[in-house]
């Protein structure tokens, strides 16, 4: 297990690696730069020379990659060029709405996703079971927009339950309506997601009740129902930690996309922003982290699969 | 020179600011409420563009002049919304009858926000440090003038030639006056003069000014005033509904109804100096550096149905907006004519012409879609690039390289962009550069204005761009809020009047 996981952490810092080189290099290909719009329209172009100097844009792009790149290993994530603030700084800030988004949209998926799941597999054929695919395979087809914008509609603007969007200004020294201002947009990633995770533990489920070892417990006496519940849900829940590692990519996109609909001033809403504004070390250092984020989980979820399934701890 | 504030902000209100048609009335505020003001009230704006950064001394954007000027920042003199040209930090200035000497009586009293006391000296420093700084903003607007110099409380400017333009200049950045030597990070923070301070700021969010009690004048009548970014109309109006908002700007007229549904808002729509400009690349070489072509592109556009579309604004017909001296109604310059414009076109031997409009993609699809039909109708087929504003400056602003272009231009007195060959806009006639020159000259204000009302005519007959529309400030004033200017707000919101009543 152990030189598993050295492996494991070995192939991790590459992929990191060729990550940074690839984010890197993406980014200089967009038109544009950040020296022009802070300049503006009638800036002259020795006075966008001297901001680039000051900005360091003037730099081979090598030796900016290396000076970038030299800095992440010693923890620094760099500074933006709009405002001079650090970049690790910036993404703690708005790391206080997006991973208690992530989080509640995470338990919500799975909150409603595992049980319907199992229910709709074991109500295969009937109506309740057909009912419960048909309405999930609707909800994962639905765009994460407009499902947050009924949500609004319903629970904000009619019901006035909650608030429409925004978080409050105070932050998390009101918790209660922090996390209020929550509940919709994780609700539509939690929702989205769920409904694509619902169908994921559905065949999951058909799979398990097919398995020998289900029939040969449903043949010792359990019922059908109680036989899948003890010994095949393990196998389900096995699978489903696999497909949560991949979901984690899926709600920093849904992220993305919610907190501009929400105007939450969370990690995608400002990541949004600095692209446009070609604040470019601010975004690689946003991506950078994201993509650690979303390796790491995978990593974690890869060695969790392993200590849990005994099939692979023996292999090893 | 260009003026760098119109265009981002611009672009960026654009979305927001599409606008009425026949603009309200004379009133430059919202009507004043019937309740008590509360004076320590919070007031809560939605505004669409956030400023990059708050260094309103050199990073472009009219999302800084909005906020910063009149609430934190102040000049000798200010701007109304109806721009007229006020005193604020000079009580009150003369101006030599050959136009070349300026004086101004700067006000005893007044205090920086970190306590400091506002000397002649600071004026001198900050007007001479703009002026030598080639990297502020609008450094060149003080070319003009050779000296500054204070004696006692009197600051007197000495200039080359005359420049009619010049106090108009000092109540923008041009003017602005910092402490000496301040070692402030105004990129983040601010050391200003004015009725505000600045609170905080959550980048992405929003940014909250706080009433300063040892301001000069008179003081601002709310305790904060929150400026909250919301981008999308939409989720603006879903704040505004839910009553997290008291007032919208920028909004986008065509949803009147719903945000007066509930009976808390009311839309009003103020005069602007928004300009939506078609610009069309006339370098040699180019189909359109054919005049002919550019007046059948005019002729072709129902300027009326954008409007309409819009449901805010008016048409225009000429680079100066109404609001702005030299004004004229030049509607006949340029009839809505499909079948004029289709024999122009034949008399100029083009046939089967496609053309490309690079837009800005938060400009929507409106007007792309009015053009495309509209062009059609008379036999050129119109391709639309919608890019993202960097790579409209880089493309568009910096290269020229493009055919048609909209942006909507913000900023007020911004004529001289027709009498610069090298702007975007590729228009050069002697003539009209000449007639610019001869109203900066003028010393008196009628002059000039009529010599900018000659220059602009020739403008629009030589079909040097086409004028979209006139935009509209549109904004949504909730219950229980008095004097929210609503004139040109993308362009100044000066919030000192403010105020807000309970329940």
């Amino acid at each position: 297990v152990i030189r598993y996981t050295l492996t494991r952490l070995a192939l991790l810092l590459l992929g990191l690696l060729v990550a940074s080189v690839l984010i890197f290099l993406t980014l200089r290909v967009l038109p544009g730069d950040v020296a022009q719009l802070i300049g503006g329209v009638d800036s002259s172009p020795a006075q966008l020379a001297a901001l680039r100097r000051q900005l360091g844009l003037d730099q081979p792009l090598w030796a900016q990659y290396v000076d970038w790149i030299g800095g992440v290993i010693h923890g620094d994530l760099g500074n933006s060029l709009l405002t001079g603030t650090s970049v690790a700084q910036e993404l703690a800030q708005k790391a206080q709405v997006t991973v208690p988004l992530g989080i509640m949209a995470l338990t919500i998926a799975v909150l409603f996703s595992v049980p319907l799941g199992v229910v709709s597999a074991m109500r295969r054929g009937r109506r309740g079971g057909t009912v419960l695919t048909f309405g999930a395979q609707t909800l994962a087809a639905v765009p994460v927009v407009w499902a947050g914008m009924m949500f609004v509609v319903v629970f904000a603007v009619w019901l006035g339950w909650l608030p429409a969007q925004g978080f409050p200004r105070s932050g998390w020294a009101d918790p209660w309506a922090a996390l209020r201002s929550l509940i919709l947009p994780a609700l539509t990633i939690g929702i989205v997601e769920g409904a694509m995770l619902m169908r994921f533990v559905r065949s999951a489920t058909l799979q398990a009740v097919g398995q020998d070892y289900v029939r040969t417990a449903a043949a010792k006496g359990l019922t059908r129902n109680a036989a899948l519940i003890r010994h095949g849900l393990p196998d389900v829940g096995l699978s489903v930690i696999t497909v949560l590692g991949l979901q984690v990519a899926g709600i920093i996109v849904g992220a993305v996309v919610i907190e501009q609909l929400f105007s939450l001033p969370g990690i995608g809403r400002m990541l949004v922003a600095d692209v446009s504004a070609r604040d470019l070390p601010k975004v690689q250092g946003e991506l950078l982290a994201l993509t650690a984020f979303v390796l790491i989980v995978g990593f974690v979820v890869d060695l969790v699969h392993r200590l849990l399934d005994p099939r692979q701890r023996e292999a090893a | 020179m260009l003026r760098r504030t119109a265009l981002a902000a611009t672009a960026l209100l654009a979305s927001a600011a599409l606008l009425l048609t026949a603009c309200t009335g004379g009133g430059t505020t919202s009507a004043s409420e019937t309740g008590t003001p509360n004076p320590n009230a919070s007031a809560v704006i939605r505004l669409v563009l956030e400023p990059g950064n708050l260094d309103i001394r050199q990073t472009a954007g009219s999302a800084l002049d909005q906020i910063l000027i009149d609430n934190v920042y102040q000049g000798l003199v200010a701007r109304t919304p109806k721009q007229d040209i006020v005193p604020a930090l000079a009580s009150a200035w003369t101006v030599s009858s050959d136009g070349l000497t300026y004086a101004f009586t700067l006000r005893e009293g007044v205090k920086f926000h970190d306590g400091q006391d506002l000397t002649p000296q600071d004026v001198v420093w900050s007007l001479t440090t703009r002026k030598n700084t080639a990297a502020f903003s609008d450094s060149a607007r003080l070319a003009n003038v050779t000296s500054i110099k204070a004696e006692g409380q009197t600051i007197t400017l000495t200039l080359s030639q005359p420049d009619s333009s010049l106090l108009w200049n000092l109540t923008g950045r041009a003017g602005l006056i910092f402490k000496e030597g301040d070692k402030v990070d105004y990129k983040t923070k601010e050391n200003g003069t004015g009725p505000f301070t600045l609170k905080e700021w959550v980048q992405g969010d929003h940014i909250t000014f706080e009433r300063s009690d040892a301001y000069w004048g008179d003081k601002a009548k709310v305790k904060e005033v929150v400026f909250d970014y919301i981008p999308d109309n939409q989720a603006a109006l879903n704040a505004a509904l839910a009553g997290e908002v008291d007032v919208v700007t920028g909004f986008d007229a065509n949803l009147k109804k719903q945000i007066e549904a509930n009976g808390d808002f009311t839309l009003e729509l103020g005069k602007s100096t928004d300009k939506g400009t078609l610009a069309m690349n006339q370098t040699a070489g180019s189909p359109l550096a054919d005049k002919r072509v550019r007046q059948a592109i005019r002729q072709a556009i129902d300027h009326q149905a954008i409007v309409k579309a819009l449901a805010s604004g008016q048409t225009m017909y000429g680079p100066i907006p109404a609001l702005d001296p030299g004004y004229e109604d030049l509607s006949s310059v340029a009839p809505f004519d499909p079948a004029a414009a289709k024999k122009l076109l034949a008399q100029a031997g083009v046939k089967n012409l496609t053309l490309t409009l690079k837009i800005p993609n938060f400009y929507g699809t409106t007007i792309p879609q009015i053009l495309v039909s509209n062009l059609n109708d008379v036999g050129i087929t119109l391709k639309v690039d919608s890019i993202d504003f960097s790579t409209w400056l880089n493309d568009v602003f910096i290269n020229h390289d493009y055919q048609l272009s909209f942006v909507l231009h913000t900023e007020a007195h911004d004529f001289e962009n027709w009498a610069n060959p090298k702007y975007y806009f590729t228009y050069d006639n002697p003539k009209v550069q000449e007639l610019y020159t001869q109203s900066l000259a003028a010393t008196d204000p009628a002059t000039a204005a009529d010599l900018l009302k000659q220059a602009a005519k020739i403008v629009s007959e030589d079909a040097a761009a086409d004028w979209l529309y006139n935009g509209a400030s549109v904004v949504a004033v909730g219950r229980g809020i008095g004097g929210m200017p609503i004139t040109n707000v993308n362009e100044r919101l000066n919030v000192t009047a403010l105020t807000k009543s309970d329940g």
